[in-house]
């Protein structure tokens, strides 16, 4: 009998969110029907220092744009990033 | 100080922002005078970045250059540039003709300087001539008097440091006590042997007890300044600082500052951190995106670059807990500052010194340089600071003598020593020379654009082939456009800010444009509509922040959450509209975003008609490098090979990828080349330009700006 495989995504953490979290990076276990939203409340109850604001956080999936009910694949790599307009 | 010439006049008061005066020194003739302006001057000219463009537009010819006695080095705030009750205020700009590109330029700085001119009596002061000896101009707002005075000599050190120098100045000025009520600008020795030279902008900080500096460090400001013999200007006022703009509509001022303040308490430490981290809190981001400059912009990333992350700043040498605003009332208070760091090179190797900054732009000005030892960013932007020097010229320019270095181009023969990417002991050693215009420092001390023929001139004879060959290859990786050295972001994948540089009037400096985001990762800019009507908004409000004495971050750096629910949600445009509100209550005008914009490409168009008379405005100096636009070379696109292969394949007929590396590099950079110039095209139409970037008559006509200068401007290029 075999075991069906485990499918995650990681969710990178970046300058002051690493600076809250204490790490890099943390994985989070999907299943066909996880969207960016559901990986946006894991964080929101992982860190709950964090205030993550979806009005103004830029949420890229492999480093690409996605919305929040954009549908989550096994190994992507999300990013909650800042807004950055330059000084 | 011995007085050399003195005028007494009666200090106007400020109202509504502005005074409607000009402060006007000759240092050649020693003449002080008081130029006072019709009321309707500043509704044209607005502000810092206006009076400064008619100045230089009207009292200079196309034959003025940075060391013509006849050029005009000017410092003016702007309406908004005096408000503790509304953050990032006390801005004032420097412009002039630019040693490095021979047209205007202008730079922004923070500090007090601005805001105690203005309330001494003077929108802005403007310097011409030369003076016979080094002088210092005091502007005595208590006293009611201006005056030349022959630049005091207090040690070694401070008469050729421009922070040592300055701090002795103000001491001296406050006879023998630092104040808040008087601040100063200074050059130093690096003014007086580079092109780059920089004013720093010196004030007392209670907080840290100790005399802090922001700098105008873009174009040669300092080398024009140090050129006419002016060492420094000190202002004095001690009336209050605050309504220091006396607006009209005071509570209309409180409101729209509460309403901006309540947005960045609420929002910066969820966003960049900007009041903690300072901008250094950018390198981690921009290297996660290839944006981080690393040996000459050859890469965009590095394995090393960790190093010089915000969090290493913020450990090791921020001073922490302890707002750091460049003026009063910033809740932003991203000026960083370390105290008690040890130098361990140079001249002054073993000193512990006060160190403002590091900014993003230092940092990545040494990752160009390909060192990542944050003690060293550090060291090199105190002695840069001391020096007077831009770091941002500084480090690209003594990039692209290590290129040079790497391919073979230049030699340890003639340079002195090894200049290799990641050498520490010569890139300190270069600037030191720089700073003293000796050994190689005299060469690189010319800048990029200067530096190109240079080597050309040397590598041709040396191997007997052509100089215009060379050229050529140099000018696939010279970082500069228009004379002027890039700052540090890596645009080779983001079109738009390809064109934020290469049209930047100035010369490629991120204040007019900065889209990398919005274009390469926010995937907001799609087609070339989209990037053209970006290229054509964002330099005009963002220029109008240097107009009016306002520091740009707490718009741009942080997000109004109200802004998700507005179309375009890059432009902040709720919080724009504080600004506007702020504009309206201090002036007493009612005007709407789109005013505040027509106001803007009003000066736009004015700096566009100085380049076309100075030599810089046509579409042949909007061209940027080929490293500007993609791989120049074959090691680069080796470097992100399947990346580059990959969008190769979703560009139009990009199916049949061609077999060989070097074939697809060869089609990617023509691809590149192609798109950079249709984005000319659409860019200059949208901008009201012939296709040659050369301002219609009815565009200048529409903004008031058809003098008789202008229309014969017109007229010899035929349009």
């Amino acid at each position: 009998m075999g075991h069906a495989l485990k499918m995650t995504v990681s969710i990178e953490f970046l300058g002051m969110q690493r600076a809250i979290t204490k790490t890099n990076k943390i994985d989070m276990a999907i299943t066909r029907r996880t969207r960016v939203i559901d990986a946006l409340e894991h964080v929101r109850r992982e860190y709950p220092d964090l205030h993550l604001d979806e009005r103004t956080v830029l949420i890229t999936v492999n480093q690409e744009m996605a919305a929040l009910d954009t549908l989550l694949n096994a190994n992507d790599t999300v990013s909650f990033l800042p807004s950055i307009g330059g000084g | 100080m011995r007085i050399l010439r003195q005028a007494r006049y009666e200090p106007a008061r400020v109202v509504g922002g502005y005074t409607d005066r000009i402060l006007r020194v000759d240092l050649g003739r020693q003449e002080i005078a008081i130029q006072e302006l019709p009321p309707d001057f500043k509704d044209k000219y607005v502000g810092g970045r206006g009076y400064a463009l008619k100045l230089i537009w009207d009292g200079t010819t196309r034959q003025t250059r940075y060391d013509t006695a006849d050029n005009i080095l000017v410092m003016a705030s702007g309406p908004l540039g005096n408000e503790p009750g509304f953050p990032g205020t006390g801005k004032f700009i420097v412009g002039t003709i630019s040693p490095l590109t021979d047209t205007f330029v202008d730079s922004n700085v923070g500090g007090h300087f601005g805001p105690l001119l203005k309330l001494a009596g003077f929108d802005a002061v403007a310097v011409s001539g030369v003076s016979r000896e080094d002088v210092v101009i005091l502007v005595d707002g208590d006293a009611g008097s201006v005056s030349i005075a022959a630049a005091p000599h207090y040690d070694g050190e401070a008469d050729e440091g421009s922070l040592s120098f300055g701090e002795k100045l103000l001491k001296d000025a406050g006879g023998g006590e630092y104040s808040d009520s008087l601040a100063a600008v200074t050059v130093g020795k690096g003014a007086r042997n580079t092109r780059f030279g920089i004013v720093n902008s010196l004030f007392y900080d209670r907080r840290r007890n100790r005399i802090r500096c922001k700098q105008a460090g873009r174009g040669g400001t300092g080398t024009v300044m140090r050129f006419k013999g002016l060492r420094g200007i000190v202002v004095r006022s001690s009336l209050s600082k605050a309504n220091g703009n006396n607006a009209v509509d005071r509570e209309a001022v409180r409101q729209a500052g509460a309403r901006l303040k309540e947005v960045i308490s609420d929002c910066d430490h969820k966003q960049l951190n900007l009041g903690a981290w300072g901008t250094t809190g950018l390198s981690e981001y921009m290297d996660k995106f290839h944006l981080f400059p690393i040996n000459n912009y050859q890469y965009g990333q590095s394995p090393e670059s960790s190093r010089l992350f915000a969090k290493v700043f913020l450990e090791g040498y921020f001073s922490k807990k302890m707002p750091d605003g460049c003026y009063y009332g910033c809740n932003l208070a991203c000026a960083k500052g370390a105290e008690g760091v040890e130098l361990t090179r140079g001249p002054r190797a073993g000193r512990k010194v006060n160190v403002d900054g590091p900014e993003y732009e230092t940092v990545g000005s040494v990752s160009c340089m390909g060192i990542f030892d944050p003690h060293f960013v550090l060291e090199y932007n105190w002695y840069c600071d001391e020096y007077g020097l831009d770091t941002i010229s500084t480090g690209v320019t003594a990039a692209f003598f290590m290129e040079c270095f790497q391919r073979g181009f230049l030699t340890a023969e003639d340079v002195g020593y090894e200049l290799t990417f990641g050498n520490i002991e010569a890139a300190d050693r270069l600037v030191h020379e720089m700073a003293s215009g000796e050994g190689f420092g005299r060469v690189a001390g010319q800048g990029v654009a200067r530096g190109k023929k240079w080597v050309a001139q040397k590598y041709a004879a040396r191997h007997g082939t052509s100089e215009q060959a060379v050229m050529a290859e140099l000018n696939k990786f010279g970082m500069e456009v228009k004379g002027l050295e890039f700052s540090l972001y890596v645009t080779k994948e983001s079109l738009a800010q390809q064109g934020g540089y290469g049209f930047a009037l100035k010369g490629p400096q991120h204040d007019e444009a900065w889209l990398i985001f919005i274009d390469q990762v926010h995937k907001e800019l799609p087609t070339f509509e989209h990037k053209a009507n970006a290229l054509k908004w964002f330099p005009l409000i963002r220029t109008w922040f240097n107009a009016t004495g306002l520091c740009k971050l707490p718009w741009i750096d942080v997000r109004n959450p109200e802004a998700a629910g507005t179309s375009e949600p890059a432009k902040n445009i709720p919080t724009l509209e504080y600004y506007v509100k702020y504009l309206n209550g201090t002036t007493g005008s009612k005007k709407k975003l789109e005013d505040v914009l027509d106001d803007s490409e009003r000066l736009y168009i004015l700096q566009k008609l100085i380049n076309l008379r100075q030599g810089k405005g046509t579409r042949a100096s909007d061209q940027i490098p080929l490293r500007a636009m993609g791989p120049a070379y074959l090691n680069e696109y080796e470097s992100r090979a399947e990346y580059y292969d990959k969008w190769l394949q979703e560009q139009p007929g990009g199916d049949k990828l061609p077999a060989s590396p070097e074939q697809r590099h060869r089609l990617l950079m023509e691809k590149r080349m192609q798109a950079y110039q249709q984005l000319c095209d659409i860019v200059y139409e949208k901008k009201g330009f012939t296709s040659d970037a050369i301002p219609r008559r009815e565009t200048v006509r529409t903004f008031g700006l058809m003098d008789d200068q202008a229309k014969r401007l017109l007229d010899e290029f035929g349009v």
